[in-house]
């Protein structure tokens, strides 16, 4: 048994993998291990993340299986599980395992395999919840005219977020803050649609983003506010009214930080 | 009109969205495009919901009209010329504004836009292909747009309006030309017609001009759609449905939206609902509606002349599946695509990965429940490697008493579904209360299709 160590990030995994390629390992007899849990008779390796590598295992992916199935990996990796990396690395061989190009946009259609059902669960949800906040998200805007949103997500959702928003938002200046992670995605107008970066961590620097973004908001924000609470309150048939239904498409945990409930 | 000039956007808003919320579109699909630096807004395929009212439909595009003032005497329309309801009308800048606020602070996906008839079709449509010009070049608007075509407008105006927006959607109100000559005296079958097939010509036109010059202007790039008017007067599913499968046959539109008639004027040529809206029955045309462009179904399949309404109990595709057992069962690891499809409790994505997912490897009962299988409702219709997954009857008395069984505990029971949804049947004809309705339903449908 050969136990590789990783942190919780898309490049300590890749990296990992690649590893495993690297130095030869039989694939069935490898863990990929996000936690610090000690295991009997195996030789343990600590995989520090390296950007040649998991760039190396990036393009594979991305020529092997095309891009949705890349995106998909991705997605699976931002879930909050300890297991991820495992279920990614299994299907991921199991994928490669397959002649050049039968993989083609296929790497999670054996689903028939619990490692690679698991991947594409987590992967699932992980859309799921980044199509909910693309919707849900809410801008507000602050003193100069900067926009300001706070959410929770489970999934460290804040990369595909702010992708989303830097294409359509391309003229703004705004600030994606992921609450719970202490971390926030920071977008500027002035150097074009794509460019944002991520700030904060664990600890000192996700209190130091708090800290940061506690900005008066703009003159008119109360005004459209109230302008949206009015619309939302009109727009709703009342013979059709059912609650039920509003709490099942829009459940509860995402109301916290959304401007009409 | 000088007190109209006076009011507040809020109010105006208020009295303009209450007036706009019986339209159903509100979906804001079938668009990919990239954002573009100086602009603002992208649009995504899949369409995004941004809320959901307390009705349970999707806020997903600011749905306003431009004005409620109409010439029109519509019965069933709140903003007919007779009602003394507030009137208001915004200017092109103040929906210009309100669009682009609300758009930036994530709120909405874009904009809906209708109108009420001022002075006339032509004028009116004008009114809103200049509002809609002012939003993409002065604002920079490039979000997603639907407007409504106004039906008698000059058709060059429509033309223009089409290279503005992403969806246009003529209403064609109720199902029969008899329908709408009682009820909307002002409106003309061919009127409305005529405006559907130029959006479309126009679409085929655009298609090809496309293939050669690929940054030809877009004409309506995400399709066109239309509504009806469910139980406003005795028009049955039948005659409903295909009208709605030759809508999506002769004029391809993408989609059909039917709305549950909601009685907001006192009119005697209205029907009276005791029971509200008829929900169920709307969510049964919806049911059989998907069963039209995803799974091959057609509308002479699913209804016909001698039964001419939907199962009350059974959703459409167990009422058809419970009628043709000599179908059945079918062998998951074997069936066509097409077959499985036809399977209650299979849908188009489990059905995708059941043909994906059988290449590798024998699919047994566990399997399918991972892959999205409602075994609850599948199972009596499926063998996996030539076994089923209780012994069960081939009986299509023993399968219904089995599925609506079932179906009871649901619906009485915890996903919100009431009693009292049930009994909204009830103005589609069927005499009694809502206890012999079921209770009679039940017997049909265990006697089979009487």
């Amino acid at each position: 048994m050969y136990v590789y160590r990783c942190e919780d990030t898309l490049e300590s995994i890749f990296t990992a993998i690649y590893r495993v390629y690297e130095e030869h390992r039989p694939k069935d007899e490898v863990l990929l291990a996000l936690d610090e849990e000690p295991r009997l008779f195996a030789e343990e390796m600590i995989v520090t993340a390296d950007q040649e590598r998991s760039g190396k295992v990036v393009r594979t992916l991305c020529r092997r299986f095309g891009m949705e199935d890349y995106e998909r990996i991705c997605f699976a990796l931002t879930a909050e599980d300890v297991e991820k990396a495992q279920a990614v690395y299994r299907t991921v061989v199991s994928g490669l395992a397959l002649r050049e190009g039968a993989g083609y946009g296929r790497l999670f259609e054996g689903l028939g395999d619990a490692q690679v059902c698991k991947a594409f669960k987590l992967a699932r949800s992980a859309e799921r919840e980044c199509c909910h906040l693309e919707g849900f998200l809410r801008f507000e805007e602050l003193e100069k005219g900067a926009l300001y949103a706070q959410a929770e997500p489970k999934n460290n959702l804040l990369p595909f977020l702010m992708a989303h928003f830097a294409d359509r938002f391309p003229e703004e200046n705004f600030l994606i803050h992921d609450v719970g992670r202490g971390i926030a995605g920071v977008h500027y107008r002035q150097t074009g649609p794509e460019a944002w970066v991520l700030i904060g961590g664990k600890g000192e620097k996700g209190a130091a983003v708090t800290k940061g973004v506690e900005a008066a908001l703009s003159e008119s924000e109360l005004y459209y506010r109230s302008l949206f609470r009015r619309f939302c309150g009109e727009i709703g048939i009342r013979e059709r009214a059912n609650e039920a239904l509003q709490r099942n498409l829009l459940p509860l945990h995402f109301r916290k930080y959304m401007t009409e409930f | 009109m000088a007190e109209v000039g006076k009011m507040s956007v809020m109010e105006k808003l208020k009295i303009l969205t209450d007036a706009a919320k019986y339209d159903v579109a509100c979906t804001s699909s079938g668009v990919d495009r990239r954002g573009k630096a100086g602009k603002l807004g992208n649009c995504v395929a899949a369409g995004i919901c941004h809320s959901f009212a307390g009705d349970g439909r999707c806020i997903s595009l600011l749905k306003i009209l431009l004005t409620n003032e109409c010439i029109y005497d519509c019965k069933y329309c709140l903003n007919r010329r007779s009602n003394d309801v507030p009137r208001a009308m915004f200017t092109p800048e103040e929906i210009c504004e309100l669009t682009i606020q609300f758009y930036r602070r994530n709120y909405i996906e874009g904009l809906f836009l209708s109108s009420g008839i001022v002075q006339s079709p032509t004028f009116t449509m004008e009114l809103i292909c200049r509002t809609i010009y002012l939003l993409r070049t002065k604002y920079g608007f490039n979000g997603y747009i639907h407007v409504k075509a106004i039906p008698g407008a000059d058709g060059e105006v429509i033309r223009q309006t089409g290279f503005l927006v992403d969806r246009m959607s003529v209403n064609l109100e109720l199902p029969t030309a008899d329908g709408l000559r009682n009820l909307a005296p002002n409106k003309h079958r061919k009127n409305i017609l005529a405006p559907m097939r130029q959006i479309q010509n126009g679409i085929t036109q655009n298609r090809s001009e496309v293939a050669v010059y690929r940054h030809a202007p877009a004409f309506v790039s995400g399709g066109q759609s239309t509504q009806m008017i469910v139980g406003a007067t005795n028009e049955n599913d039948y005659q409903i449905l295909n009208v709605a499968e030759s809508l999506y046959q002769k004029f391809e539109l993408k989609r059909v939206f039917y709305s549950a008639f909601v009685r907001v004027n006192e009119d005697k040529s209205l029907p009276v609902l005791p029971g509200g809206p008829p929900l169920l029955r709307e969510h049964r045309l919806y049911q059989a509606d998907w069963l039209l462009r995803f799974y091959g179904f057609r509308a002479q399949e699913l209804l016909s002349e001698r039964r001419p309404f939907f199962n009350v109990m059974l959703d459409p595709k167990e009422d058809w599946a419970v009628g043709h057992l000599e179908e059945f069962p079918v062998e998951i690891n074997r069936a066509p695509y097409e077959k499985l499809l036809r399977v209650p409790g299979i849908g188009v994505q489990s059905a995708r990965r059941i043909v994906a997912a059988r290449r590798s490897c024998n699919l047994d009962f566990e399997n399918l429940k991972k892959l999205g299988v409602v075994l609850k409702r599948a199972l009596y219709f499926i063998t996996c490697s030539g076994k089923m997954m209780y012994p069960t009857k081939l009986e299509e008395d023993y399968i219904v008493r089995q599925l609506t069984e079932k179906e009871q505990r649901i619906r009485f029971g915890s996903d919100g579904m009431t009693y009292r949804q049930m009994s909204l049947f009830d103005d589609a004809g069927f005499a009694g209360n809502a206890e012999v309705i079921s209770a009679q339903e039940k017997w049909q449908t265990a006697m089979g299709q009487l």
